[in-house]
């Protein structure tokens, strides 16, 4: 791809080992006033993205005032969950809007999923290889 | 290719051929074994995927459709 950015795949475990190696992509969330450097899990079986409770926190945000109520499934669907719209950069790229599903839930990584991530950026997984490359959309 | 693995050639030409066999099925049960211990017996592996909100999924796009008409 070209202009593609390479990033690892990463252990999300130290005991499990390569087991737990995981495709977590570095970004900088931009909130109220506030920013907070993070990694988002690349999860194309989510058809959102999903922002853990605490990382809402650090951005600044009110749970009370996101109105907007969202219904998410599997694991997460015992959880409420509310709409967030906030600004991401996955440096070098220019910034861009990211709609996430902030729910309550607090031990889940932050999931970068179909919408809308995976509808602002390309991605190509070596998983063999260990890397995967993200590119902007066209 | 290892040191090693160019060291290993000569020797396995040398084999017989039973003894040729027995190391493919030596190695083949060696990566079998490996696959196996990629996942780990009575270890919970959580799958958190909201992988069908599909309703989330519309609600959040019509969020942003606003959002950059504002």
């Amino acid at each position: 791809m070209p202009n593609a950015q390479r990033y690892p795949f990463v252990a999300a475990d130290s005991i499990l080992g390569e087991a737990s190696l995981r495709p977590y992509l570095p970004l900088t969330l931009i909130g109220r006033g506030q920013t907070t450097v993070t990694a988002g899990l690349l999860d194309t079986g989510a058809a959102v993205n999903v922002l853990p409770f605490r990382v809402g926190i650090e951005l600044g945000e009110v749970w009370e005032q996101q109105t907007m109520k969202l219904q998410l499934t599997g694991n997460l669907a015992q959880y409420e969950a509310r709409l967030l719209l906030v600004s991401a950069i996955v440096d070098p790229f220019p910034p861009v809007r990211l709609a996430f599903a902030w729910t309550e839930a607090e031990q889940i990584p932050l999931l970068l999923g179909q919408v809308n991530f995976f509808l602002e950026f390309n991605v190509c997984f070596y998983r063999s290889q260990l890397m995967f490359e993200v590119t902007p959309k066209g | 290719m290892s040191t090693e693995l160019v060291q290993l050639f000569p020797v396995l030409r040398e084999l017989k051929r039973s003894e040729k066999l027995y190391v493919i099925q030596f190695l083949v049960s060696e990566l079998a074994q490996a696959e196996t211990e990629l996942i780990q017996p009575g270890v919970a592996y959580p799958v958190w995927s909201p992988y069908d909100a599909f309703e989330a999924a519309e609600t959040m796009l019509k969020a942003l459709a606003e959002a950059k008409g504002e």
